[in-house]
């Protein structure tokens, strides 16, 4: 007998990323399988005809232990089964319609739901922040029951507690259901596969297979004709040497010089077909590393910006360069030379066999221990490579990190901390390297004593096969003895190839992590493409947070009119700038809905929406190209005309004029060598000949002068007549041409209107203000 | 609403209506479409490398833009002989038609070459300085800002084609 309640059980965190929508808690089932006792329970304390809504297990007991207690609901009441460590656990019981607040305490490492009635406040479940996702949509789906449960529906403004926007629905791996961490982009940590990894590897090899194909056929015939020699060496002996020098047939003078000749054609041939392999093989290596790293590039580009947060740019780098470069190491020389070493090994074997199987049986008997050896060593080999490779990417992250912040670095006189923390580093690679080297020294020559031994076995065993037995010649002999030789060499270079084989598992691992990333922000399947958008943008309760923590952004809106110009100001982290980097879909929000001429934005292509959006970033970035590259970035094929057009409504065409080589100046990397001003004039001209239907403007004249900026604004109000701006200033005098101002304070929309109605108002802006007016009051003086 | 053309931000001058002489002096002189006169004017080029025959900013002596010849070749022959010369004076770009000798040394290269302007030899700092452009033209600044130029690479001697391939 199993629960009176239940429905059937859904998986939990279900929702797809691509498709959040609003209303997450829609299609999530609340209902866990609840415990029979608890079920006992539960019977005495509802009525019959009461469904259950909600039945969540917590991961902590309401006295602050590991524990499971239960969060309950039905359409009536509340309940919370607390075993607070007491072998008869409390039961806490309201009716919802006497809740008169539900509170979720956003606590450090836990959270705990709170209930306040008119006259009793109570904690009733705990749990810790593993379990947010899971219980903050349900607490919106309690409020939701609370609100129904009111006969008066004016005081359901009164229930308070998180909206659903602080939880994105966390992704499960589908296989072990281990929540995925945030920064996998959807693949499970835990079930990464190897063996997986490599069978995708090749299927990069499979474009190529016609010269892969030629190449493995060539080498397999270069194992024949290595063969030759062998048998060349044996007739040396038995047929020439032996029977020439002890007198038993007159010497064989035509027989040795056909085996000499013999010798160096089988030697010209091998040596032809050896190169014409390895330069196929490297051909094929060197293509499978130029479609991986275009492939690895290109989707760089296009997963989102949290992406980029949440990795340093130094170990994004390395994937790029050294792992994709491991990985066509493997293919064209690993992976080949694995492959001939086994058909060698099994060439060798079956030869040693057939000219006498009891003494190839001696041969072998060093084998397992080498076999076992070159596993061990390889396990441990792998580890120390992987700490190198992590250490490697700690040192570039430092270098990508402090040669561009060179002057903080300088003007904080932090050289030598900088330096140590470099040298630790260095020091670290260093012990791991000598780790690495440590295991090598004793590996080798470990792998080499046991080859010693085959040899001395076959000295020992061999030589008295030749006294004792006739049939065994010395030409004999001497096949077994670089049969042995050509035995043991692939299997050595056999075990070495484990430590590569690992290298490129490592690589592979990182290469496709950066493939396997799912953009968080693409386009739906219908997305649609916006023509010329006009310049209507809606804020409908938008609310965003970057961590699932805090609001950068609570419940915003706004509607802002095709060619208004909307001037953004406040303070300091209130949210100017997380609102326009949703304007560009930079990020997807949480909750609510932005609007573009009507269409949500998330229903809109991204590259026909961020194409008719020009963005000033508050740090502009330039590439390192000429002046004239970086004016016309976004419109490829813009004329020089435009392009000087452009400079001179941003006010740079005439520092750009002084500088010798006019608009053929090149930048500099990150455009460091013009002037923080300069860059934002150029930067401006930039967006300027995008030709955008919606401006946006972060600080974008911060680092000029007043008087250039009102060149610069006298320009721009030409220009943007027509156009959607928003311009975020701290300078209010920059936002003087504004229809609107917009006043944002702690992620709220706290004031909006225009200059005089929001002076009026008296409120934040009016109090900016007159703290401006009187600072420049005291410059004038 | 209609949205203002950026074009429009730049107004060329009408080159056809444009003297350009040398007065007395010996100093530039130009007569603007509207009739002002200015002396000692200063020619510069927007794209001195990419595009040196366009674009032509004029400058009169208190470094005030007084106009823009889109494109030199719509002036009037005479004039646009004048100009020219000027910039031939403004912009001193020899062209290298061989490289005798290249060597690095600790980072800094030395070039021994051959020019239209005779022979010169020049230190450059960095391979940044040296530019290729897709049509094989090579632009090169060397350590004191002297500008070089190879106008096509490709149709240099071999042997001056192996040292530059080295710097490239």
């Amino acid at each position: 007998m199993h629960l009176l309640f239940s429905r059937n059980r859904n998986d939990k965190g279900n929702g797809d990323k691509s498709a959040k929508s609003s209303e997450p808690q829609k299609g999530v089932d609340f209902l866990e399988e609840i415990p029979e006792a608890l079920e006992m329970r539960l019977r005495q304390e509802i009525q019959l005809d009461e469904e259950l809504k909600i039945a969540l297990s917590t991961d902590m007991t309401i006295d602050g232990k590991y524990g499971k207690d239960w969060l309950l609901a039905t359409e009536k009441r509340l309940l919370a089964f607390n075993q607070n460590g007491k072998v008869e656990p409390d039961f806490f019981h309201v009716l919802l319609s006497e809740v008169d607040e539900l509170e979720v305490r956003k606590l450090f490492g836990n959270n705990i739901i709170k209930v306040r009635t008119k006259d009793k406040g109570a904690e009733i479940a705990r749990f810790s922040k593993s379990m947010a996702s899971k219980f903050d949509p349900a607490v919106s789906e309690i409020q939701t029951l609370i609100q129904k449960s009111k006969p008066d529906k004016g005081s359901q403004d009164k229930v308070t507690g998180p909206r659903e926007g602080f939880n994105k629905p966390k992704d499960f791996c589908s296989k072990c259901r281990r929540p995925l961490p945030e920064w996998s982009g959807g693949i499970c940590p835990h079930c990464v596969q190897k063996r997986k990894m490599f069978s995708r590897l090749f299927e990069y090899l499979l474009p190529y297979w016609h010269v892969a194909t030629i190449a493995m056929t060539i080498m397999f015939v270069l194992i024949g004709v290595r063969l030759v020699p062998m048998y060349l060496q044996k007739s040396l002996f038995d047929d020439v040497l032996i029977p020439g020098s002890t007198g038993k047939a007159p010497p064989n003078f035509k027989l040795l010089a056909y085996l000499a000749f013999g010798m160096i054609a089988v030697n010209i041939l091998s040596t032809v077909l050896g190169s014409s392999r390895e330069y196929m093989m490297a051909w094929v290596g060197h293509r499978i590393t130029l479609d991986l790293r275009h492939k690895v590039y290109s989707h760089l580009h296009m997963l989102s910006l949290s992406f980029f947060n949440q990795r340093e740019t130094g170990i994004i780098m390395t994937r790029v360069t050294r792992d994709v470069e491991r990985l066509q190491e493997f293919i064209a020389r690993g992976f080949p030379e694995m492959v001939t070493d086994t058909v060698m090994i099994m060439a060798m074997g079956g030869i040693m066999f057939r000219e006498n199987w009891w003494l190839a049986l001696f041969t072998l008997i060093p084998m397992p221990v080498l076999v076992i050896l070159t596993f061990y060593f390889g396990h441990k080999m792998h580890k120390a490579f992987h700490i190198i490779w992590k250490r490697w990417a700690e040192i570039s992250g430092i270098l990508a990190d402090t040669i561009p912040g060179v002057r903080v670095v300088k003007a904080f006189v932090r050289e030598k901390h900088e330096v140590n923390r470099f040298n630790n580093k260095a020091r670290e690679l260093f012990q791991g390297e000598m780790n690495s080297a440590k295991l090598y020294t004793v590996f080798r020559p470990l792998m080499g004593f046991i080859t010693f031994i085959g040899t001395i076995i076959i000295w020992f065993i061999g030589g008295g096969e030749v006294l004792r037995n006739p049939e065994f010649t010395i030409g004999a002999l001497t096949v077994f003895q670089s049969c042995m030789m050509q035995f043991y060499a692939p299997v050595q270079s056999l075990a070495q190839l484990n430590e590569r084989f690992q290298h490129a598992a490592t690589s592979a691992e990182r290469v496709f992590e950066i493939l396997d990333n799912k953009p968080e922000i693409a386009d739906k399947e219908n997305a649609i493409e916006l023509p010329d958008i006009k310049g209507h943008i809606q804020f409908k309760n938008v609310t965003f947070s970057y961590d699932g923590e805090q609001d950068a952004l609570d419940d915003v809106s706004f509607d802002v009119q095709p060619g208004e110009m909307i001037g953004l100001a406040g303070h300091t982290g209130a949210g100017k700038t997380t609102l326009i980097n949703l304007i560009c879909r930079f990020y997807d929000i949480n909750e609510g809905a932005i609007l573009v001429d009507g269409h949500d934005i998330r229903d809109i292509k991204i590259e026909s929406l961020r194409s008719q959006i020009g963005v000033v970033l508050q740090n502009p970035f330039l590439f390192n190209g000429t002046v004239a590259e970086n004016i016309a970035y976004g419109k490829p094929g813009a004329t020089m005309r435009e392009v000087i057009a452009a400079a001179k409504a941003a006010n740079a065409h005439e520092f750009i004029m002084n500088f010798p080589d006019g608009y053929d100046t090149v930048v500099g990397e990150r455009g460091e060598r013009v002037s923080g001003g300069e860059r934002q004039r150029i930067s401006i001209a930039r967006a300027i000949l995008k030709d955008p239907r919606i401006l946006i403007l972060d600080e974008a004249t911060s680092s000029v002068d007043t008087e250039t900026e009102s060149t610069i604004q006298e320009a721009l109000v030409r220009l943007i007549k027509g156009r959607t701006v928003f311009a975020i200033a701290h300078r209010l005098s920059t936002l003087k041409h504004s229809n609107r101002l917009l006043i944002l304070e702690k992620g709220k929309l706290a004031e909006i209107g225009t200059h005089n109605e929001l002076i009026e108002m008296d409120g934040i802006y009016a109090k900016l203000c007159k703290m401006q007016t009187e600072l420049s009051k005291i410059r004038a003086w | 609403m209609e949205t203002a053309k950026i074009e429009d931000e730049v107004k060329p001058l009408d080159a056809k209506s444009i003297k350009i002489y040398r007065n007395e002096l010996d100093d530039l002189v130009i007569e603007l479409p509207d009739g002002s006169k200015h002396a000692k004017v200063r020619t510069m080029r927007a794209f001195p490398l990419s595009n040196p025959g366009e674009f032509i900013i004029l400058r009169d002596k208190e470094d005030n833009e007084v106009g823009l010849i889109e494109n030199i070749n719509e002036l009037n022959s005479k004039y646009k002989k004048v100009l020219e010369e000027e910039l031939q004076k403004s912009y001193f770009i020899p062209q290298i038609t061989k490289i005798k000798n290249l060597e690095e040394k600790f980072g800094i290269s030395e070039w021994e070459v051959e020019t239209n302007k005779g022979a010169h030899t020049f230190n450059v700092r960095n391979r940044e300085e040296v530019r290729l452009f897709s049509s094989g033209r090579v632009l090169i600044k060397d350590a004191d800002g002297n500008r070089y130029e190879i106008p096509d690479y490709r149709r240099l001697d071999p042997k001056s084609i192996a040292f530059l391939e080295t710097e490239m």
